[in-house]
């Protein structure tokens, strides 16, 4: 619809020039109005013609009368004094107001969209609002997210005794990994033999940004790859235990740069040996993030275990995925993926996409060979909450309570739980780390 | 409060009636800290800091007079998050401000009897502007509105002529302004008044006080 109507010119020389003629200027802020123009508002029942000698009688170039009621934007001639302007037009019979004319722009936040190739494959991203996240956030690599998985191909490596060849994975670009553990088979070289963990790590930190392959969520952080689990994404208590308490003793230049533990592995039964160790890593300020489980029972250990941040999982369409596990234990969910279905149309398999070891290759007993794949399971969404936990500690955040806490208050309560309460399918809801990022102001909280 | 009533009926019937008609302007500086402390201590560090403004008094009648006045304080910090009092304050690096500005209308009494100093007495209201502006990477956090409260002060004036010196030490509450949202939320404060220490400089126009009748005994005629 448009709104200007009447054009119509005003000649300079048939204008009555009183340039000064005010004697107080009330003057505006340069820049928050657009200069050489003034809006003149008439009274109702003015006629065109009263308007006209009104404008004609200032130094007015042009005006341009809106059709949708009885105001004019008035074009001073050059050097024309806008202050001076509207000091004389409001003085004018048959004017209501006179006012520059102020500008008026979007509010826009600032947001991060990046250029990797595959990214539009990323709905999990886009669900947790991950480019307006990034506008905020992206991330500190004096964070690092302790991986305890079937390890991460994050290294080129050949196993002097097997001869057994690992890659590293082709999107690190400028990941910052930091030196980790193989507990499952004793040495320093914790590589991936099964994929998940690289799944896992990517969904996390996948390098991002630079034109190639997929995002990560926490891009800008470190990653501490901690091999627990075996070739068959199998492994021990034992060798978790050791592995959280690995992780929370890792220092590097004095500093201990691991604030959060991401177990995407869960077990029917429960170990006193591995709760002891995660009791121990919450004591000493790392938030311990846990995949609920993907038998769509109850949640399993250790997500059901109140100090770990239990995870479950969501499809594309945020519905609970139908093989997540639920309960009063269940504190968050996450982007975890279906890849039977294409809830959201968009002619991809809803699979929560990342680089890893090409699957068909690790049968074969490869570990060079890597794609762009698509896996599902609260295993997938247990990464976004570990990688928006990072995100938090990178803004500042230092105690496990306040993340957990603003990552929960903040989430997007689901499947009809109440604003600021939850519900066993769902907990608090889907995270939203663009919401939990800015913290409180004085009496304004975020939105 | 009967006899607080009955001792200023007693002063203002024994003042003088010197300063009516007396018109002053005031240029204000001192200290305010806020009630909600430990919000504003979360979030700027400290709940006190410098104000100014200024006041114009009037006297109206036998020491009694009316004053209007604006002072303007302002905090700077950042934004925080906390998940209980008590809790660690985590500190997020957002800057964030607050600007209280309240336009103080009084009415009060002037006790002039003595030579040098002036102690005076006032209630009124305090018309509060709060503003908080915040920005997280281009988006705004921003909260304006006005609240209305109370505010009583107590000072002394020195000097003569027109040009003399004061200092005034008052408390304002302006109660159910904040506290539904943000920190303030969380310690459940919602005053956005405190109390003030200011010096004053103030230059006095007007009528200009008759001068005192010196005290003579009465002592018979030899």
């Amino acid at each position: 619809m448009a709104a200007a109507a009447t054009l119509w010119p005003v000649r300079a020389d048939e204008v009555a020039l009183e340039a000064g003629s005010s004697g107080s200027v009330r003057m505006f802020p340069r820049g928050a109005h657009r200069e050489g123009e003034v809006i003149v508002a008439f009274r109702d029942g003015v006629s065109e013609l009263e308007m006209e000698r009104v404008l004609r009688s200032g130094r007015t170039r042009r005006a341009r009368r809106s059709s949708f009621g009885p105001r004019v934007l008035a074009e001073l001639e050059p050097g024309a004094s806008v202050a001076d302007e509207v000091e004389r037009f409001s003085a004018m019979p048959g004017v209501a107001w006179a006012e520059p004319n102020g500008l008026v722009w979007v509010e826009q936040a600032t947001t991060f969209t990046p250029n990797d190739s595959l990214y539009r494959f990323q709905w999990n991203l886009k669900q947790v609002n991950a480019e307006r996240t990034w506008g905020i956030q992206k991330g500190q690599s004096t964070v690092a997210v302790a991986v305890l998985d079937t390890g991460v191909a994050f290294e080129d490596y050949t196993d002097p005794v097997t001869r057994q060849v690992f890659r590293k994975a082709p999107d690190w670009g400028d990941t910052r990994f930091l030196p980790g553990y193989d507990f499952f088979n004793g040495d320093t070289h914790p590589n991936d033999d099964e994929g998940h963990g690289t799944h896992v790590a990517s969904t996390i930190a996948e390098a991002t940004n630079n034109n190639a392959g997929m995002a990560g969520l926490a891009f800008g952080c470190a990653i501490l790859p901690v091999k627990v689990l075996g070739p068959e994404g199998v492994g021990s208590f034992f060798d978790v235990a050791d592995g959280i308490d690995f992780a929370v003793a890792f220092t590097e230049n004095g500093q201990r740069p691991v604030k959060v533990i991401n177990l995407s592995l869960s077990s029917p039964s429960f170990s006193q040996t591995a709760k002891a160790a995660i009791d121990r890593a919450v004591a000493a300020g790392v938030l311990v993030v846990a995949a609920a489980g993907n038998t769509g029972g109850s949640v399993r250990f250790p997500a059901d275990q109140s100090n770990v941040v239990g995870v479950g999982a969501l499809n594309a369409v945020k519905e609970l995925a139908f093989y997540s596990n639920r309960g009063p234990e269940l504190d968050l969910v996450a982007p975890g993926g279906d890849c039977e279905s294409d809830d959201d149309h968009d002619g991809t398999l809803d699979c929560v996409f990342q680089q890893t070891l090409r699957f068909a290759a690790v049968q074969q007993g490869r570990y060079d060979d890597f794609c762009y794949c698509g896996l599902e399971g609260t295993s997938m969404a247990t990464p976004h909450v570990a990688a928006a936990a990072a995100l938090l500690y990178s803004q500042g955040f230092t105690d496990v309570a306040s993340v957990r806490a603003a990552l929960e208050q903040t989430a997007e309560r689901l499947g009809g739980a109440p604003a600021g309460g939850r519900n066993n399918a769902y907990g608090n809801g889907l995270i939203r780390p663009a919401a939990a990022l800015p913290g409180y102001g004085f009496n304004v909280s975020s939105k | 409060m009967r006899r607080l009533l009955a001792a200023v009926a007693l002063l203002a019937a024994t003042a003088l009636p010197s300063a009516a008609g007396e018109l002053a302007v005031e240029a204000q500086v001192g200290y305010f800290g806020m009630t909600a402390e430990q919000s504003a201590k979360a979030v700027f560090g400290s709940s006190g800091g410098l104000t100014f403004g200024g006041a114009v008094r009037y006297d109206v009648w036998r020491g009694v007079f009316v004053s209007g006045g604006l002072r303007t304080f302002s905090k700077d910090g950042e934004r925080v998050f906390l998940t209980s009092p008590g809790a660690p304050i985590q500190k997020l690096g957002f800057p964030v401000s607050v600007r209280l500005t309240p336009i103080l209308l009084s009415a009060g009494y002037r006790y002039a009897h003595w030579k040098w100093v002036v102690p005076y007495a006032s209630v009124g209201a305090a018309i509060t502007a709060y503003s908080e502006k915040s920005d997280v990477a281009g988006q705004s956090f921003d909260q304006d509105f006005t609240k209305t409260g109370f505010v009583g002060a107590i000072g002394v004036e020195t000097g003569h002529g027109r040009l003399r010196g004061g200092v005034e030490v008052g408390y304002s509450t302006v109660s159910n302004a904040i506290g539904f949202a943000g920190i303030s939320k969380i310690y459940g404060e919602d005053d956005i008044g405190g109390f003030h220490v200011v010096g004053k400089v103030i230059l006095v126009f007007g009528e200009k006080p008759p001068k005192r009748r010196p005290w003579r005994p009465n002592f018979p005629k030899p």
